[in-house]
Order: C-alpha cells, then sequence, then structure tokens
C-alpha cells in the first residue's frame, strides 16, 4: 500500500491497483504504471497550448450573422480599454474542409486538411478574461493558482511506461516561458513527482543533467559507487524511511536519464519526410515544430502527458490580437498550423493516435465587437477547442455559439467537463481520481461544486 | 510609562486574571456548556499529567503524555540519541545550520549537567533563531516580496522596502516577544500608535506600523490598469480575511465565501462580518492600488514640512536659471543677427517673421523660407555659451553652481508597506460570493462559533462585542476594528485566542518532530486531522498560555523532553513498535525529517565555509535564465559574498524561486503555508550531483579541509565527514574514501595537474560526495 511510510503521499485512489514489478521506491517516484479505472480507450495525451486567446470567429467558428450585422452595436463584457461597441465582421475566410465539410479558416490549410481527424469543441467557455486566471482554469480546472495540472493529475492517475522519464513532460520554447510560465504544470498539492518536467528541445534536455563543470565519467561513476555505500549504511539504520530507498534509487534514475536523454535529443534518425511534416527545415516553424516532433518520440517512449507550447517571440501570448486580427493571426498560423497538423498526422501513420488524445486549445476567445479598430479583445464567454484520436468523434463539431460567436450557446462545454471527459477516455472516472488534501477528497473536476460531466456526445 | 505600554497592560490584565485563576491538575472535561463543541473550539483546560509505569523514563510532563500512549500498547521509548547526533538535531531546529566541528567537540566532552541545557539557551539566544523560526511565521503569513500574483516568470513587481516586515519578524521572534502582543502589532500595530498626527515617527510608531505589513501579504493586481476591477479588489480583501484565519486560526473560512461552510460550523455571515473588520483597511468601495496605499516613512508633518522646503529650494533655482537665460538671451539674439546679416537683405525680415510663426500657421513662402534657412539660422546652446564675455561665462556658472546646490538639497522619502484604515462603508454579504450580487448588509463580527455565551449563528452579542471592543482604539480616524479582532484573538477570556494557541502550539511541534499533533496544521476545524495526542496538545496550550506566550520557553519545553531527545534510526528493542506503528504515529522514535528547501542550501554554505551570516535588508536578486533555472546573478550585488547569503535573504518570489529551493519542494505562495511538504525527485538527486553552486560550493569546502587538516589523507576525510556530517567516519566510511581519494589524486595527477590542484580536485569529489548524502540532507 502505497499509503504506508514517510513518503508524504496522502491516500491514493488507486492503491488497490498497484503493479507488482515496479518496486516500492520506482511506484514512490512516479515511475511504474498504474490500471487505470476501467478499459481506457487512450493512454497518453498530448496538450498543445495555443495561449493568448484564439479568435472563434476567425478561425474555427463562422459566424455568417456576424458579416451581416457588422458595424451594429452589441453591449458585451470587455477586459482593455479600446473596444468600440461595434460588430466587427471577420476579415479572414473560411473554407470546407474534408468529407465532413468543416468549416475552418484558410489560414489554416494543414490542420484543415486533417479536419476528418477532428472533433472541434465550438461551445467551449471559460470563467475569467485574464490570461493567467483562464490559463490556470484550462489546466487545473479552476482560476486560483495553487491546484495540480491536468498532466500531473494524469501521471498521478496512470504513472509512466517509462522508467527513465517523467511521467509528464513539458516542451516549451528555449527562448522564454509563455504567460504563466510554470504555473501551468504545478503539482499543487500532489506529490512532487507529478509536477510537470522541463525537456528542453537544445542543449542539455533536463536541468542539471550534466555537470555544470566537466568531470570525467570515470570519476562521476567512482563517486556514485562511493556514494552509494555511504547511503547504503545510511540507510540500513532507518529500514521504514522509504524515501531513503527512493533517494538512493533516485542516483540511479538519473543516471539512466542520462542515456535516454541523449537519445531524445539525437533526431539524426527522422526521414527528411518526418522533417517537412514538421517544417523543420524553415525557420518560421522549425521551433514549435521541433517542440512538436520531440512530444511524439516521447509518446511513442511511453510518457503519459507532453504539454507543447507555442512560440513566445514576437509575444508570449502569441494568439491575443488585440491590434490587428488579420494580420496578427496570419503570423500565428504560419507558425502553428503546419507543426500541429504535422503532430497529428505523424501519430496517425504511426498507429499511434487511437491510443493518443490530442488537445489544441486556448484559454478563452474573443469578442464579436473591434478593438483599436482592428483587433478583438479577451472574451470567456466562449471559444474553440479541438481534440483529435483518443476516441474522440472524427470529423465532429459539437456545440454552437449564438449567431455572432459572443457566447457558447448550444451544449455549452466548461473546461471541468472537457477534463472530465478526457479522464474519462484514459480510463479513469474524475470523482474517483483523488487525492486526500487537508481533510478533503480532492478531485480535478471538483464536480460537486462545478457540476463537471462527461460529454458523452465527443466520444466515438 | 508611556501610553502604549500602558495599553498593552490593560489589553493583558484579563490575561492575567485568568492566570490566577487557573487551577492546575483538574480534569480535562469540558467546562458546563461547551460539551457540544467541536474539541477545538473550547477553552483550553490544562490536562492532568498521566501516570507511567516506566517514569524514569520521564524527564518533562510532555514525555508522559506520550508515553502513557506508548505504554497502552506495549511500548516504550527508544534510546536517547548520542550527544553527537543530538547537537545536530537541535542546530538545525534552532537556527537551521550544522553546528561546527569545534561546537561539537565543545558540546560532546561537556560532562556537565548544565551541558544541554546551556547548548539549548546558546542557540535560543542565537541572532539566526530568529531567521529559523521567522521563516515559520512568514512561511504561515504567506510573505513575498512582490505584490502580484507574480505570472510571469521575467517580471518581477517588487514592493518598496516590503522586506522591513520580513525583519521585523526576525527582531520580533529573537527578542521572544509574547504571542498576544506580536500578533497584536501586526494585526492592529497602526491602531496602537498615533502616526496619523505625530510630528515625527518615533521608533516605536516605525515598528508598529511595519508590523502591519503582516496583513499585506494578499497578491494584488490592481497595479495593473485592466485588473483594477472589483473582482481583484475583493479578491485581495477576502484572501487577506482567508489568509488570516488560515494561519492564526487553522479554519477553512475561505468555503463560506460563497454559502454556508459545508463541513464545519461557519457561515456565510461569520465570513462577511469577518471580512468587515478588515474592510476599513481594504475597501473596493475606495480602492487604493499599491502605490496609493504604502505609507511614506515620514510623518505626514514632515512630509509638508520636505515639500515646502523643496518647494522653496526650486524656486531659488528657478530664479537663478531664469537669470541665466536672461543673460544668454542678449547673445542669442547677438548670434542670430550675426547669422541673419549672411542672408541677402532683401529676405531678411520675412524670413525672421517665418520663423517666429508656428510651423502649421506659415505661408506657402514663409514655409519655403524656414524649410531653406531655418537649420543655418537655428542658434545653438554652444554658439550662445562660445559668445559669451569671460565675466558672464564666470556668472552663469557661478549661478548654475548654486542652482544645482539647491537642488541637491531636496530631500525626499522612501515608502513602507503596511496597513491603515480609511473610511469605512457598508459590508454587504455576497450572494454566491460574486461581488455582483450583493445581499444584505452585514455588521463587522467574530466568528459565532467562538464566541462566549452564543449559540452558533446568534450574530447579535458577537457584533456589539466588536462595538464594545472598537472604542478601545487610542489612534484617530481609525475603526478600531482590526484592533478588536487581535483582541478577540489573543484574549484568554475569549475561545478564540484558545483556538489560535492551539494552532500555534500544534505547529511548534510540527516543526520539531515533523508532524503536527494534529497533523493538519491548516485545519483543527471539523474537518481537520483529529490530535494524536489531544491531552499532550492542550497541556502544552495551557503552557503557552501560562509562560505569557513566550516562544522560546515552549520550544525549550519541548526540546527538553525524552521524546525529543530519543533516536530516529531504529534501535534494536523497537521492533515491535515498528510492526504494531510503523507510520510512528505514537512517537516511538524520533522522526528523520529531511531539511527543508533553505535549510539545504544554508547547510551547505555554512560547511562551505561560504556563508554570509549578515542580518536582514533589502533582498538579493534571483533572475530567470534561459534555461529555465532561477539563480542569483553574478553582478550587481551589494557585497561579493552577497551571493552567500541566508535563503531567507534572497527576493521572495510566490512562483519562481531559485531552482536549488523549487526542487526542495519551496512551496508556492499563492496563499500561505503552514507545514513544508517533503518529497525525494530525481531532480533534487541531480541538482545536488551537477548543479553548479554545489560544485563550487564542493570545492571552497575542500579548500576548507586542508586548512584544517593538512597534508595527511586520513586526516583529511576524518576531517571532511566533521564538517559536513559533524562526525567522524566509521571504520569502513574511512577506508573507503581514503581508497576513493588516492584514486582520484592519481586521476588527476594523471591530467598534469599540479600535485597541490589535484589533491584539491581530488578531495573536492570527496566534499561533494558528502554533500550528496542522504545523512546530510536530514535532520538525524
Amino acid at each position: 500500500m502505497l499509503a504506508a511510510s514517510g513518503l508524504g503521499f496522502g491516500t491514493l485512489a488507486l492503491r488497490a491497483l498497484t503493479h507488482e514489478e515496479a518496486s516500492a521506491a520506482e511506484r514512490a517516484a512516479g515511475l511504474a504504471p498504474q490500471q487505470p479505472h476501467f478499459d481506457p480507450r487512450a493512454k497518453s495525451v498530448v496538450m498543445l497550448v495555443q495561449n493568448g486567446g484564439p479568435s472563434q470567429m476567425d478561425l474555427l467558428d463562422p459566424k455568417p450573422e456576424l458579416t451581416k450585422r457588422a458595424g451594429q452595436t452589441m453591449s458585451v463584457e470587455t477586459f482593455q480599454m479600446g473596444n468600440s461597441d461595434k460588430l466587427m465582421a471577420s476579415p479572414l475566410k473560411f473554407r470546407k474542409y474534408g468529407e465532413s465539410g468543416i468549416e475552418m479558416s484558410t489560414l489554416l490549410p494543414h490542420l484543415g486538411s486533417l479536419a476528418d481527424e477532428l472533433c472541434l469543441v465550438r461551445s467551449m467557455y471559460s470563467e475569467h478574461n485574464n490570461h493567467t486566471e483562464a490559463l490556470v482554469m484550462l489546466n487545473t480546472g479552476k482560476i486560483f493558482p495553487g491546484r495540480p495540472a491536468l498532466g500531473s493529475w494524469v501521471s498521478y492517475g496512470l504513472g509512466t511506461e517509462n522508467r527513465s522519464l517523467p511521467g509528464y513532460i513539458v516542451l516549451r520554447d528555449p527562448e522564454g516561458y509563455n504567460t504563466s510560465g510554470t504555473l501551468l504544470w504545478q503539482n499543487g498539492w500532489l506529490p512532487a513527482t507529478y509536477r510537470g518536467t522541463e525537456v528542453a528541445t537544445q542543449g542539455t534536455p533536463v536541468v542539471n543533467l550534466q555537470p555544470a563543470t566537466p568531470i570525467a565519467p570515470a570519476v562521476q561513476r567512482d563517486k556514485l559507487d562511493l556514494l552509494a555505500k555511504l547511503n547504503e549504511e545510511h540507510r540500513r539504520q532507518f529500514p521504514f524511511d522509504a524515501e531513503l530507498e527512493t533517494r538512493i534509487r533516485n542516483y540511479e534514475l538519473a543516471a539512466r536519464m542520462q542515456l535516454v536523454a541523449g537519445e531524445l535529443l539525437d533526431l539524426s534518425k527522422e526521414s527528411a519526410d518526418t522533417r517537412k511534416l514538421y517544417g523543420l527545415d524553415d525557420p518560421e516553424t522549425a521551433g514549435y515544430g521541433l517542440r512538436c516532433l520531440m512530444a511524439r518520440r516521447l509518446i511513442e517512449s511511453g510518457v503519459r502527458f507532453v504539454q507543447v507550447f507555442p512560440p513566445v517571440k514576437p509575444q508570449f501570448q502569441p494568439w491575443d490580437a488585440h491590434g490587428n486580427t488579420k494580420t496578427e493571426n496570419e503570423a500565428i498560423c504560419r507558425k502553428c498550423d503546419l507543426p500541429s497538423a504535422g503532430l497529428i498526422r505523424d501519430l496517425k501513420q504511426r498507429g499511434l493516435l487511437d491510443s493518443t488524445i490530442v488537445l489544441w486549445s486556448g484559454e478563452f476567445g474573443r469578442l464579436p465587437v473591434s478593438q483599436n479598430g482592428t483587433g478583438r479583445d479577451h472574451n470567456r464567454n466562449a471559444f474553440t477547442a479541438i481534440l483529435a484520436g483518443g476516441g474522440f468523434k472524427p470529423g465532429h463539431v459539437h456545440g454552437a455559439t449564438d449567431e455572432v460567436g459572443y457566447r457558447a450557446a448550444e451544449n455549452r462545454v466548461g473546461v471541468p467537463d472537457l477534463h472530465a471527459t478526457i479522464l474519462h477516455q484514459l480510463g479513469l472516472d474524475h470523482d474517483r481520481l483523488t487525492y486526500h488534501h487537508h481533510g478533503n477528497d480532492e478531485t480535478l473536476t471538483d464536480s460537486r461544486v462545478t457540476e463537471a460531466r462527461i460529454v458523452k456526445e465527443l466520444i466515438a | 510609562m508611556n501610553t502604549l505600554a500602558f495599553r498593552f497592560m490593560l489589553l493583558f490584565a484579563v490575561l492575567v486574571t485568568a492566570m490566577g485563576g487557573m487551577v492546575r491538575g483538574q480534569d480535562a472535561a469540558p467546562p458546563a456548556g461547551e460539551s457540544g463543541r467541536h474539541w477545538s473550539f473550547r477553552k483550553v483546560v490544562r490536562s492532568v499529567v498521566p501516570n507511567v509505569k516506566d517514569n524514569g523514563l520521564v524527564r518533562s510532563p510532555v514525555d508522559a503524555f506520550v508515553l502513557a500512549k506508548l505504554e497502552e500498547r506495549g511500548l516504550t521509548f527508544s534510546p536517547e540519541s548520542d550527544k553527537t547526533a543530538l547537537i545536530r538535531r537541535v542546530s538545525l531546529d534552532l537556527i537551521g545550520l550544522p553546528p561546527s566541528p569545534e561546537e561539537v567537540t565543545a558540546f560532546v566532552t561537556n560532562d556537565s549537567a548544565t551541558a544541554y541545557d546551556d547548548l539549548l539557551d546558546r542557540l535560543l539566544a542565537s541572532q539566526h533563531f530568529g531567521e529559523r523560526w521567522g521563516r515559520h511565521w512568514l512561511d504561515a503569513a504567506g510573505y513575498a516580496d512582490v505584490m502580484s500574483t507574480d505570472n510571469d516568470a521575467s517580471i518581477i513587481h517588487p514592493l518598496e522596502n516590503r522586506w522591513m516586515y520580513r525583519d521585523y519578524v526576525v527582531r520580533s521572534l529573537n527578542a521572544d516577544k509574547p504571542f498576544a502582543r506580536f500578533l497584536t502589532e501586526q494585526i492592529a500595530g497602526d491602531e496602537l500608535v498615533e502616526w496619523r498626527t505625530a510630528a515625527t515617527y518615533s521608533s516605536e510608531i516605525r515598528e508598529h506600523l511595519i508590523a502591519t505589513g503582516f496583513l499585506r501579504a494578499s497578491s494584488d493586481d490592481t497595479f495593473a490598469p485592466e485588473l483594477n476591477k472589483p473582482l481583484t479588489q475583493y479578491g485581495v480583501l477576502q484572501r487577506t480575511g482567508e489568509i488570516l484565519a488560515n494561519n492564526v486560526l487553522g479554519l477553512t473560512l475561505n468555503c463560506a465565501k460563497c454559502h454556508d461552510h459545508k463541513y464545519e460550523p461557519l457561515t456565510q455571515r461569520d465570513y462577511y462580518g469577518f471580512l468587515a473588520l478588515l474592510q476599513p483597511a481594504f475597501n473596493p468601495d475606495r480602492w487604493l492600488i499599491p502605490a496609493q496605499r504604502q505609507l511614506p516613512n515620514v510623518s505626514a508633518a514632515e512630509k509638508t514640512e520636505i515639500e515646502r522646503g523643496n518647494a522653496e529650494l526650486d524656486r531659488l533655482a528657478g530664479e537663478l536659471r531664469k537669470q541665466i537665460a536672461e543673460r544668454r538671451a542678449t547673445y542669442e539674439a547677438k548670434v542670430l543677427a550675426t547669422k541673419l546679416a549672411t542672408l541677402p537683405e532683401a529676405i531678411r525680415g520675412d524670413t525672421q517673421v517665418a520663423l517666429a510663426t508656428p510651423a502649421d500657421k506659415r505661408t506657402e513662402v514663409q514655409k519655403y523660407l524656414a524649410d531653406k534657412f531655418g537649420t543655418t539660422l537655428a542658434v545653438k546652446p554652444e554658439e550662445v555659451t562660445a559668445a559669451l564675455s569671460e565675466a558672464d561665462k564666470a556668472a552663469t556658472a557661478e549661478w548654475e553652481k548654486q542652482a544645482a546646490e539647491h537642488l541637491g538639497r531636496k530631500k525626499s522619502w522612501q515608502h513602507w508597506q503596511v496597513t491603515y484604515d480609511g473610511p469605512a462603508t457598508p459590508t454587504k454579504l455576497l450572494k454566491r460570493g460574486n461581488h455582483e450580487t450583493p445581499g444584505e448588509e452585514v455588521a463587522p463580527g467574530f466568528l459565532a462559533v467562538l464566541m462566549n455565551g452564543t449559540e452558533v449563528g446568534s450574530s447579535r452579542t458577537r457584533e456589539s462585542s466588536v462595538r464594545s471592543l472598537t472604542t478601545s482604539a487610542t489612534a484617530q480616524a481609525t475603526s478600531g476594528r482590526r484592533l478588536a479582532l487581535a483582541k478577540w484573538l489573543t484574549d484568554r477570556e475569549s475561545p478564540a485566542a484558545h483556538l489560535a494557541v492551539r494552532v500555534q502550539v500544534n505547529r511548534v511541534w510540527q516543526h520539531l518532530f515533523g508532524k503536527g499533533l494534529v497533523e493538519t496544521t491548516d485545519n483543527l476545524g471539523v474537518t481537520g486531522a483529529k490530535p494524536t495526542h489531544p491531552e499532550l496538545l492542550e497541556w502544552l496550550a495551557a503552557e503557552y498560555f501560562d509562560n505569557g506566550g513566550r516562544l522560546k520557553l515552549l520550544v525549550k519545553r519541548i526540546m527538553t523532553s525524552r521524546v525529543y531527545l530519543q533516536t530516529s534510526s531504529v534501535a534494536p528493542n523497537q521492533t515491535a513498535a515498528a510492526q504494531l506503528d510503523p507510520d510512528n504515529r505514537l512517537l516511538w522514535r524520533m522522526r528523520l525529517r529531511r531539511l527543508e528547501s533553505e535549510i539545504v542550501r544554508d547547510a551547505v554554505l555554512a560547511v562551505s565555509g561560504k556563508l554570509d551570516a549578515t542580518l536582514g535588508g533589502a533582498p538579493i536578486a534571483v533572475e530567470p535564465r534561459p534555461d529555465g533555472t532561477f539563480v542569483i546573478p553574478d553582478k550587481g550585488l551589494p557585497t561579493p559574498t552577497s551571493q552567500w547569503r541566508r535563503t531567507l535573504y534572497l527576493l521572495a518570489r510566490r512562483n519562481y524561486h531559485p531552482t536549488i529551493l523549487t526542487v526542495f519542494d519551496q512551496p508556492n505562495l499563492t496563499t500561505n503555508c503552514t507545514g513544508r511538504e517533503s518529497s525525494a525527485v530525481v531532480l533534487q538527486s541531480l541538482t545536488m550531483l551537477n548543479d553548479r553552486f554545489l560544485l563550487e560550493q564542493a570545492e571552497h569546502l575542500a579548500s576548507r579541509v586542508i586548512v584544517a587538516a593538512g597534508s595527511d589523507t586520513a586526516k583529511q576525510i576524518e576531517s571532511a565527514f566533521r564538517i559536513t556530517l559533524g562526525r567522524l567516519p566509521r571504520d569502513a566510511e574511512q577506508a573507503a574514501s581514503v581508497e576513493f581519494l588516492r584514486r582520484q589524486v592519481q586521476h588527476y595527477s594523471e591530467e598534469k595537474l599540479p600535485a597541490d590542484q589535484a589533491v584539491l580536485k581530488a578531495l573536492a569529489q570527496v566534499c561533494h560526495t558528502l554533500l550528496n548524502t542522504s545523512e546530510f540532507l536530514y535532520v538525524p
């Protein structure tokens, strides 16, 4: 039973279902697979965070009525200064894609070409109009920082199948953090082992994976041997402090990680076709493309949850088009469309898409009225999320906004509903995946308060 | 006696009276009328010290409570720790630094009966005590140096002089201020001193104002115009109240924001009545953004005087500069005349008129003239200067010098981050916690469940209690509500004070034993954990009341118990205990506790000999690096050794800590934290093994070892163990380490390093290995 010993573990909901082949220490380090509650449709997740607030009515949710009513006044909940009260037609074009005929922007030809694989949720809504709160909500279910992220819950619930890598890996732009940075892969009050681990796509993949000043490998090995002797001698005095055993194993794991991480960054075996698929040879798409490719490699090697972030330049909330809906969206779509699609296509051709959930989503949407002349302000009342693989309905559109795209109107899906559904596809019951924290059996979705439900209509 | 002391005397009069009436050794049955209450909402009654079979093991009444429970299961204490382990434990617990080899030797060889007491007294008197225990309080209070929610790694929103509150806490703990006074100063210091009308701020006023930085812990994003909205403003007020209730009362009051608490006897009216106590200071109806909320560090009278003086200096400088300008104007005209003379006479006048006409009013001809001749005719300042006569050159230079002197004499002031009342406006109950749907008005009130002689929910009494207490605030223009709150939380007649004392005692126990007697240190309510030793908790609470709320006395009381002295390793006599109680809930041995993140770093610095033990002051910068790490920058530090200050003095952000701290579970201070987590994740091993800081400090440690031990290999190993782990190596350890050192020296010699460098590098590998041991990371 995991709850035993001084590991700082609370009551693990899955304690009856532990794997025998993994040692207690490995389980404590989160390095063993855990059984789900029921047969899963998927076993891993890639979350493509598209932060800044992608514009639904310009990219994913066409609104002919908005074009007709352009210039009419409408009272809306604004966030920043500079909003007019006049509806603004989308300056961008939509077209029907694939057999399913899903309408998406002509700025998204690559995702569009996969329309028959995608499940669009056009009736998403959030609870806050500021980036941080909404991003924290997208990732943890509530607007206040401090709760565990979706990735932490998933790796807590399912563990990892790769004993040399953490179960929850974050791939961000090496140039910097996107808005709200590390708040978005927090473990909250779950054990620290479920915190997202940043893996860099260039240089040293994990912080402190190699000595800051070179030490000859033979010296390092000799040192680790001496350390093992000293630690083992110490551990023998404390047979009931399993944490000491974990600590000893961690030094072994560190050595394994050094080996595995080196292979991880070695792209020499990737074909020219693959490089093209992710846009690695085009400076516009190379950075984000490399992270998408790395996500596929991590999923292949058994990592449970990979969170990918978009470029931080020219701005660290890349979809935040306050000034010019047309030009700003053209710029970011050029960077993000091809690699996102490349990942889905690559997973599909490798037979991994069935077992991998891909979630493409921003934290909120944008307003139907104009801001600063040609831009749009934040809108928590409606946005579109894209799901692919993992047993979600392909070529499907769920829900609808009102006539001008201001508010999710039909079959509304809140962030906790989305979380509940993702857990469900992974074989986890969002009400049973609990962690005992200060008197409460906490869950990701807190359905007693949020009334989160599984959105069955999304499931194939 | 000054007025302040008099007020405190009044404040404690009740407490002293109550103490006189205490009857020791009474039965612990709840007083009449309290039996229906949750245990922690009752008045503290000193428990009867239980009888035990093995009286020889009882060094203090604390032991009797623990031993009695052990004996019920047929168990007993573990043996006492040896003295080397003991001094390490005590040093880490009291000052957060490992003992030096000299201190260990002095203690181990001291056979005096008072050796242990003397050791405790020395460490309790150390300035580092306040740093160590101040950190505990700052965690619970939610202290950070930044004002915002701290969302973005590269953006820091500092609060000017915020650190002064941190130093106040350290100072107060070192002075062992009675808890009631410590808390009262922090909640209502501004209401106890007459700062608004003071001619100057005395040190007493300064201390009382700075103390109120306590209530400024909530993140506040209203500095950003788009977030300076009711939702954010109410958020600050609500978080301030929730952190306070959590820190001081161990209650989850936050759950009563939207509706009556589902599990605790806390109503939504309780919540808003409690917030009303703070609302005059954090009033969404009259919101002050942080830049408006901060207070000049000079009195209003001094500020007026400074402003008057500055205006006078501005005036004097202005006159001198006007004089200079006038003198130069005559020369400027001459220079211009000379330049004009170069134009054909026919267009001179027209060009002059064109240039004198504003650009947007010029005719086409004037535009042409201005464009063509404007640049040539423009008189540059240096041309005027060159034209000045020697006498005027000297005169204007002298006037400029005088003007600069006047301006240089202007005074400015800094700001303090404090709490004070503005005008009160009615507090409304917010339906579903939403400020857009205000409900009925709620008067300021205490939590009904913690009121004397009231049934739960009887709001009339609690509100009139606030009214009767608010009149005692002596400072003008303040509501007195926070002073009333402080009295309710500290007056021994008030049930809230009894809960507050339990919360404190429980946390002290946690800091010394790794877990609280109630494991949920932030929740002593109905939904909190049950105490493992309820009678002991009551006894300690009574003890803390009776000793006047002196933390050092309480800490010493616990540390002189046999429970605290026992070994953390599993002794041969304890196999039965280990089977019956593997989690050690009954305390049959000391718990092995991993060092908190700050102490890991501080201990490394202490053993390397590089620790800069300077006390207090502005925080040391921490900056993000592109690789995602956060480190102390190489440049721009106050002194070369500032990079090695104690961790308490590094910039305290909410979410972005130096990497070495993050991996060792430094909490994110979204709100506050009453108990640290302790994990063992692989990033800790990677950090200890590969991080630059560790590698550098290992070399410093190696240099220290060579100074201490000379060139003898065996002595070097002994010295490295003594400095790092506080003990001599065992035979096997000594042999393995000597062998390792020999191989490493050989390796570095083969790398063509000079002999002394090879030894230093090789020894650094030994030292680095010792810093990586589990033993180094744990309080023994």
